[in-house]
């Protein structure tokens, strides 16, 4: 019975003792020999750096205005992306017409837009969602016209003899048919609106997570600067966690399993 | 007689890509009759049912409905197509499902209910109502799709190989299935197979095309009547002698290949 329960705890342990011995070894390696660095901060530190981050208010803060503003921006893009890809998805005309504006505004960095967005709207929440929004916009358009060319051609034809109306095609045909796909665009447009959030504010933005770590960086504060890297790490590994539940949640409601 | 005929095929020729599929095709259709297509595979049957049905236009001929020339699809016509998975929306209940084909319509929501159970009563799936499609066999997806047509309360009946991709047991108990409800209804029928017993068995009249007739050469090459009293049964109909002629000159005519 013992032995049964320790094979178990075993068994969950498993993944974790190499991140927990390669935590111990940095901890060893920047007390002994990383002592007198000022680049170096032992896990430790970095902890003591999360707590007073929590106890000053500034985790919460800086977390909402980072999430804040990649949801604003996400929730632009889908609107105007999702809007546009079915546009472009039912029209083949409409996607020759856009093909050649789209294939030379889509490859353009979007942090190369910061210089842009900054004379346009200043420092802030607007600059920063509008970077965001531009970055997952194409995702989500090209994603979204993809999908209402991949609807079963048959439901259209079942949409025909039933004599459905064009509006009412739409929103009882294709809308729920492309549905799990925008689903799967939405995790990659999660992924995307973080990553572009926290850049943003690394290079030109004063606010948010990314700005807190290159302030500590730059205040010689290595302890705090890791403290916020781990801290980005795990909101990007729950938001994505949480976009991945939900969009094989709606796969198997719309029946995508069948 | 002639105000009868509730769907004329007037010298129907359909071209895809270049090729000539179905040459000049005339067939008249009664109301009330079951009429039957078969014919090898590539030679048009289907092509001809879309046609009929609107979904697709002839190269040349017209068909008329009820006098009037057919341009596209009609809720006076149900389609019912072979492969019963992607024609049901996933995503919908067996009776969301017949519910759009009254959407279409428009009909109220008052009547909704009793119209989608009065179609699932005839099919036997009322008790299956609340379950989605992935939830069904495939006869009793086929039997949802054909529950759809018969709330569109159609004239014309269109079955693209409706029971080709069931089990033998199954196809034969929907085919009972079907004839009960079309000889209770009223339908007029017109249904392509490549099974040749099927359509015997079913039709009023069984109509046989021949694939590559050759230039000049009609693709429909044969029209037999069935004179088989109704209703019919799988055993006793099946070993009447009036079937087992038409059976044996059908399969002479298939297996020759053309005239």
């Amino acid at each position: 019975m013992i032995d049964h329960v320790g094979t178990r705890l075993m068994i969950t342990l498993r993944p974790w003792w190499f991140p927990a011995v390669t935590l111990g070894l940095f901890e060893w390696y920047a007390r002994t020999a990383g002592k007198s660095s000022d680049a170096i901060a032992p896990p430790s530190a970095a902890l003591a750096g999360f707590v007073s981050a929590v106890s000053d208010g500034s985790l919460l803060s800086a977390t909402a205005f980072t999430l804040g503003s990649a949801a604003l921006g996400l929730l632009l893009a889908c609107v105007l992306g999702i809007g546009a890809g079915i546009a472009l998805g039912l029209s083949p005309r409409a996607a020759r017409l856009s093909f050649l504006s789209i294939e030379v505004f889509r490859p353009i960095p979007s942090v190369a837009l910061i210089p842009l967005s900054m004379l346009m709207f200043g420092f802030g929440l607007r600059m920063e969602f509008s970077i965001v929004a531009f970055a997952c916009f194409w995702p989500m358009l090209l994603l979204s016209q993809a999908a209402v060319l991949q609807v079963e051609p048959r439901l259209l034809e079942v949409s025909q003899v039933l004599g459905l109306r064009p509006l009412q095609r739409a929103r009882k045909i294709i809308l729920p048919a492309i549905t799990p796909r925008l689903f799967v665009a939405l995790r990659l447009g999660v992924a995307v609106a973080l990553v572009v959030a926290v850049t943003v504010e690394i290079a030109a933005n004063p606010n948010g997570m990314g700005y807190a770590m290159i302030i500590a960086q730059q205040s010689l504060n290595p302890g705090l600067m890791l403290a916020w890297l781990m801290w980005i790490s795990i909101v990007g590994f729950a938001i994505n966690f949480g976009a991945l539940k939900l969009e094989r949640a709606v796969a198997r409601r719309m029946g995508q399993s069948a | 007689m002639a105000q009868d005929t509730v769907l004329k095929i007037n010298q129907v020729a359909i071209t895809l890509g270049g090729r000539e599929v179905l040459s000049p095709t005339t067939l008249d259709v009664v109301r009330g009759e079951f009429v039957c297509i078969v014919g090898p595979s590539g030679c048009g049957k289907t092509t001809l049912l879309r046609a009929a049905s609107g979904l697709l236009a002839p190269a040349s001929g017209e068909v008329l409905r009820n006098g009037v020339r057919v341009t596209e699809p009609s809720r006076e016509v149900a389609f019912v197509f072979q492969d019963y998975g992607r024609a049901l929306l996933p995503w919908r209940t067996v009776e969301g499902n017949i519910a759009l084909a009254l959407e279409a319509e428009d009909v109220p929501d008052a009547q909704r209910q009793g119209r989608i159970a009065d179609v699932l009563k005839k099919v036997g799936l009322l008790q299956h109502r609340q379950k989605f499609p992935a939830q069904l066999s495939g006869g009793m997806q086929q039997r949802v799709q054909i529950a759809r047509c018969l709330a569109q309360q159609p004239q014309v009946l269109m079955m693209d190989e409706p029971f080709g991709a069931l089990d033998a047991l199954t196809r034969q108990s929907l085919q009972d299935e079907l004839a009960r409800l079309v000889l209770n209804d009223g339908l007029t029928v017109l249904f392509v197979t490549h099974d040749l017993e099927e359509a015997i068995y079913l039709g009023d009249r069984v109509v046989a095309l021949q694939a590559n007739p050759g230039p000049g050469r009609p693709s429909l090459a044969r029209m037999l009547d069935v004179r088989i009293p109704r209703p019919r049964t799988q055993l006793a109909t099946r070993e009447h002698p009036e079937f087992l002629r038409l059976r044996r000159e059908l399969f002479a005519f298939i297996e020759q290949g053309h005239d």
